[in-house]
């Protein structure tokens, strides 16, 4: 075909052209032809002409005036740069629709021109190059500024070129001349282009090993001073790909100081800047405790806040996020990322749409939680958690329930506000939906025992519970197979459900009862197993003698229904709770010594108490210095003391008498001066010479006040259980 | 008669006095009372009337403390996206 014919023809012109200009012989890129070093060293060509034409023999005037036109548009086509000046092509399409031969020539010509330019300039650019770099590394320690400023200028030039930018970086003196010129220079374009011939190098293994050996680091994080947007620019993603890709480069960063002077950079406003910045924190922090201190020290905290608060760029959020996340779990960081207000900030971002920010934050809250029970402005970020309970997302749960179990920790602010936006029911919908996952369940229950006490909308919380069907899921969770924590979490929340009187049947139904007798007893088991009282037992991290406490505590509440009580006292409790007066543990013996004295309010449990021998432990328990023990104790005394001989009530009477004056100093004096001696106090009960007390002298005027007492409690009179409870003051 | 006001106080005005204290405080704390100790309660009103500015003002007896959850113990690395 004639067309291609002249393709080929045209081609082979351009190349005989080239040729003169750059090259003594044929690469062979038309002809074919190999390029042979014979053994002197020096280059020939091969080569063996086989061309083929086809000429046509005596065209008319009109084809050859028709084929110089068309050779002039195939040539106009493919190589546009070689029109002179003036001249102009006619093209010769007529329809539209139809392409000329030219035209569809075009297209694969300017892929075989590409083609060409890309083999042409490979070759040469690199020949040039490897000539040049020797030269070029001199020029760049030249004394004259201006010398080195031209050969900064043309190494960068030639790194835009791949043939040649692997010469260079193949050159260990090349890329430490480059290196040695940016730091020396007191010329702003140098250090730009000798920062731009680093930042390409860095784009390859080889380069970025050159950079590295050649001392780059310290030179590049020195250039992060520099008042020149581009260097930095520069300066930081190379560092960036060093510390991706390059090994060793994470600690030659952090011996160059390369932390303190990237934490300021977090004051620059380019959003893309401060994710390369941002993500170089991240790799050098990660895992390493001396970074994370030295960012802190530096501002980073606040710097990191800033950006999460003022920034909509998503990449940007995210690599902060994850410099966060190594943060928060560093003790010294944690409080100082709450202060500058890193809570609010994170909680800002959770309802988006970028997946992993949310997580990223997520993950965050919940490690900073711990140290911002007492943030103030936390209100929407607490919202945003319960509505979060809602996810099936088992990462969103245990994040979400683990931040509210925290925030809700002795803040009485957080709990009334979780409490009347839905948390409860919330976190029982949380509690059914985590099942066997610990990580959900624990928080979640902590959540709601917290939300159920000490505030003031506890009440509201305890009632909500049971409106929300919780009671049943809830005692479910004593059962086998015992993850302790949730144990313990869900008789602490037993325990403050029972505060609510209407919860108490509930409660009952439910089977509470039953399932927490049987887990005090194989606790208590548990913790006589060990000879001396500084063994522990530790389950799951959780002491048997917290359950045991646990136990005690939530069936003390559960007490205070009569059919409660009653049930109780029916499994046997009593000696065991006896036995816990005794208990080493203050907690212990709070509790045992209250749910007696509920039990106590039955006549029959009374006798069962004494008949335990109570009674000694519970009046060495009058002298506690907790008033809590020292009131439960007395109350019981005086229960089981009601049908007891006088003497054994006078010796209560002295007793409590002398116990509780530890709490009146002054009473104590006077009482003091106004009785006889106190050793006819302590005679042995069963002398006959027991020292008439003060009560079996009074006269007529007064009745004396255990016939008074007797007279109030008659056996006769039934107590009624349906007597509502008192109200507590 | 008034005990209350005598100024010495004798040991079964003590007495009274310090389980007027503890039945009290029971309340307080929420528990419950006999019937044959709400009457002493009654019976003894003026020392009741004394004894209650002199209760603690604090909570006695409010069940386990809030505790916080620990979770900062590891790092964990997320997937470079």
């Amino acid at each position: 075909m004639m067309s291609m014919q002249m393709n080929e023809a045209e081609g082979s012109v351009k190349v005989a052209e080239w040729q003169q200009t750059y090259y003594a012989h044929d690469s062979g890129i038309q002809s074919g032809t190999t390029t042979v070093r014979d053994d002197e060293g020096t280059e020939y060509s091969a080569k063996k002409y086989a061309v083929t034409t086809t000429l046509v023999e005596n065209p008319t005037e009109v084809e050859a005036q028709y084929t110089l036109t068309r050779a002039q548009r195939v040539r106009a086509a493919m190589f546009p740069e070689t029109l002179v000046e003036g001249e102009a092509v006619l093209s010769t399409q007529t329809d539209p629709g139809q392409q000329t031969n030219v035209q569809r020539l075009a297209e694969p010509s300017q892929l075989l021109k590409t083609a060409i330019v890309h083999l042409i300039n490979y070759q040469d650019d690199a020949e040039l190059a490897t000539r040049a770099v020797p030269e070029l590394t001199k020029l760049l320690a030249d004394d004259d500024a201006v010398v080195v400023n031209k050969a900064a200028m043309i190494v960068n030039q030639l790194t835009r070129k791949e043939a040649s930018r692997r010469v260079l970086m193949q050159s260990p003196q090349m890329v430490a001349a480059v290196v040695r010129a940016m730091q020396n220079t007191g010329d702003m374009e140098t250090a730009r282009c000798a920062a731009s011939v680093l930042h390409s190098l860095s784009h390859q293994r080889e380069g970025l090993l050159a950079i590295f050996k050649s001392g780059g680091i310290p030179a590049l994080v020195r250039m992060l001073s520099s008042p020149m947007e581009s260097v930095l620019f520069y300066a930081i993603t190379t560092l960036h790909n060093l510390l991706l890709h390059q090994e060793g480069a994470k600690m030659a960063v952090r011996l160059a100081d390369g932390l303190q002077r990237m934490v300021p950079l977090l004051k620059k406003s380019n959003p893309k800047f401060l994710a390369i910045t941002t993500d170089c924190l991240q790799l050098l922090s990660y895992g390493n405790q001396e970074s994370k201190l030295i960012i802190l020290a530096n501002g980073g905290p606040e710097g990191l806040v800033f950006i999460m608060r003022n920034y909509n760029y998503e990449k940007l959020l995210w690599t902060t996020s994850r410099v966060l996340k190594v943060l928060s779990v560093c003790p010294s960081n944690k409080p100082a990322i709450v202060e500058a207000g890193g809570m609010q900030a994170l909680g800002q971002h959770l309802t988006g749409s970028s997946q992993r920010l949310t997580q990223n934050c997520l993950w965050t809250l919940r490690n900073l939680s711990d140290a911002a029970t007492k943030q103030e402005g936390l209100d929407g970020l607490l919202q945003v958690l319960v509505g979060q309970l809602g996810s099936d997302d088992v990462n969103m749960l245990t994040c979400a329930t683990g931040i509210l179990s925290n925030l809700t920790c002795n803040n009485s602010r957080n709990k009334a506000l979780v409490t009347q936006c839905g948390g409860v029911e919330a976190l029982i919908h949380a509690v059914l939906r985590a099942g066997e996952k610990e990580d959900v369940a624990e928080p979640a229950v902590c959540a709601l025992r917290h939300l159920t006490s000490r505030h003031q909308d506890a009440e509201l919380a305890q009632n909500a519970v049971r409106l929300h069907y919780g009671i049943p899921a809830i005692v479910k969770l004593l059962g086998q197979p015992h993850y302790w924590p949730v144990v313990k979490a869900t008789v602490g929340l037993i325990r403050n459900l029972a505060l609510c009187p209407v919860n108490q049947a509930p409660l009952r139904d439910a089977g509470a009862i039953p399932r927490l007798v049987n887990l005090l007893l194989k606790a208590h088991q548990d913790t006589q197993r060990h000879t001396s009282s500084s063994q522990q037992t530790y389950q799951d991290g959780v002491r048997m003698e917290e359950i045991v406490e646990g136990c005690t505590g939530a069936l003390h509440i559960l007490a205070r229904d009569p059919v409660n009580r009653g049930e109780i006292a029916s499994m046997q409790t009593i000696p065991l709770f006896v036995q816990l007066l005794y208990s080493y543990v203050e907690n212990v013996k709070r509790v045992s010594a209250g749910v007696l004295c509920e039990l106590a309010l039955d006549k029959q449990s009374a006798e069962m108490i004494d008949a335990e021998g109570a009674s000694a432990p519970l009046m060495e328990l009058l002298h506690s210095s907790n008033e809590g023990i020292a009131t439960y104790a007395a109350a019981v005394l005086f229960r089981i003391s009601e049908d007891k001989s006088s003497d054994y009530r006078k010796r209560v009477s002295v007793e409590l008498t002398h116990s509780l004056f530890k709490h009146d100093p002054a009473a104590w004096e006077m009482a003091h001066n106004a009785v006889p001696m106190q050793a006819a106090y302590l005679a042995d009960e069963l002398d006959g010479g027991y020292p008439p007390y003060i009560y079996s002298d009074l006269g007529v005027d007064g009745m004396p006040l255990e016939a008074e007492m007797h007279e109030q409690y008659m056996p006769e009179m039934a107590y009624d259980p349906r007597q509502a409870y008192p109200e507590p003051l | 008669m008034n005990r209350e006001e005598a100024p010495g106080k004798s040991p079964e005005e003590m007495y009274v006095q310090q389980k007027v204290r503890v039945l009290l405080m029971l309340k307080k704390m929420g528990s419950n009372l006999t019937p044959s100790e709400e009457a002493f309660l009654r019976n003894y009103a003026g020392v009741v009337n004394a004894q209650m500015s002199q209760l603690p003002q604090h909570n006695i007896d409010q069940g386990a403390e809030d505790v916080v959850m620990a979770f900062s113990r590891q790092e964990t690395e997320d997937r470079r996206q």
